[in-house]
């Protein structure tokens, strides 16, 4: 066992699960980046809203609204769904866009909700919204993370290791959100 | 390998591409068979108060900022229902807007009086810095809802 080479061992480790980790490194990086300022913006979907003004439409008949407003929106297909949220509202549901005609007024609200793309699918990974075996492998990245940390501590010897200046930057990443937290929970 | 690993690939994309068309999944898997008319259980909330139940219709809109719920169309017009789910548990994108699905959960019922109206009212107002007309609380006011706990999106 006295030749067992922990070191060599520690560094051969540290660098390929550091390979393995690296695309998930930067997914839940730049995924946290995003909705970490979920209150400034929709990290998944770039969301638009249009009005726009059509005659009226005096109908209580479905079909009658639906192909009146088609020709007056100039829309070639017919919506996916329709609904009636209220008597003065009619609703045409198209992927992505949602047209709400105000039918006395003749007045179009048009939301479209794009997603980000790339951006969305890190966000749902980084989020967890696909569940099933993608919480087993975020497990392992979580596990992964954990020995890079600390393996990394024992990459280096001498004055550029962990007895070294080394040290003192673990002292000021630990006290960080020590001290944050301390302050969070009992002084401001 | 190279090769091995972009065949891989190219073959998991086709076949995701594939599969993706038909019916997603949220949550847990539907267990009641028969659908209840959402018209029914608004004309009748505290009959289905607390029963588990199958609704069906087009999901008409989603929570925007956390996907956390869908407002499910009825089969009579002007009526809908919220379909809550667990923060995080099941997230709804909102591109499934417009989609028919079929929702499972428990019927959710509860009663709020003028009282409790106009002091969460006030207390709200003060929060947001606006105004509070306590005149314009008209009686009981009945919040119903489903505490979702799975659903199947027919995707196009």
């Amino acid at each position: 066992m006295s030749g067992f080479k922990w070191r060599r061992w520690n560094i051969v480790l540290h660098r390929d699960i550091g390979y393995f980790s690296v695309a998930l490194v930067i997914i839940y990086g730049v995924s946290g980046l995003a909705v970490n300022h979920v209150a400034d913006w929709n990290p998944n979907y770039v969301q638009t809203k249009e009005i726009v003004q059509i005659d009226p439409i005096i109908s209580f008949d479905k079909d009658t609204i639906v192909t009146l407003a088609m020709v007056r929106l100039q829309l070639t297909e017919a919506p996916q769904n329709y609904f009636r949220p209220d008597p003065e509202t009619a609703q045409l549901f198209y992927p992505g866009k949602t047209y709400s005609i105000d039918l006395p007024t003749g007045t179009v609200l048009i939301e479209e909700n794009r997603p980000r793309r790339v951006l969305f699918e890190m966000n749902q990974l980084h989020l967890n919204a696909p569940k099933g075996i993608w919480t087993y492998i975020a497990d392992l990245f979580a596990l992964s993370l954990i020995f890079m940390g600390v393996s990394g501590l024992f990459i280096l010897k001498g004055k550029n290791g962990l007895k070294g200046r080394g040290k003192w930057f673990v002292l000021i990443g630990t006290a960080l959100p020590l001290l944050y937290w301390i302050w969070y929970q009992f002084l401001q | 390998m190279k090769k091995l690993f972009f065949i891989s690939l190219i073959t998991l994309l086709v076949a995701a591409t594939a599969f993706s068309a038909g019916k997603k999944k949220y949550g847990n898997d539907l267990t009641v068979k028969e659908v209840t008319k959402i018209s029914e259980i608004v004309a009748n909330p505290d009959k289905f108060d607390g029963k588990r139940v199958l609704v069906q219709g087009p999901i008409v809109d989603v929570c925007k900022t956390r996907g956390c719920w869908i407002k499910i169309g009825s089969d009579k017009e002007f009526e809908s229902v919220r379909f809550k789910v667990e923060d995080g548990v099941i997230v709804f994108p909102l591109e499934i807007k417009g989609q028919n699905a079929s929702a499972e959960g428990i019927v959710s019922v509860k009663k709020y009086s003028v009282e409790e109206q106009i002091k969460s009212g006030e207390e709200h107002a003060k929060k947001e810095g606006t105004t509070f007309d306590p005149s314009s609380v008209k009686g009981t006011k009945v919040v119903l809802q489903i505490n979702g706990e799975g659903a199947q999106v027919e995707t196009k």
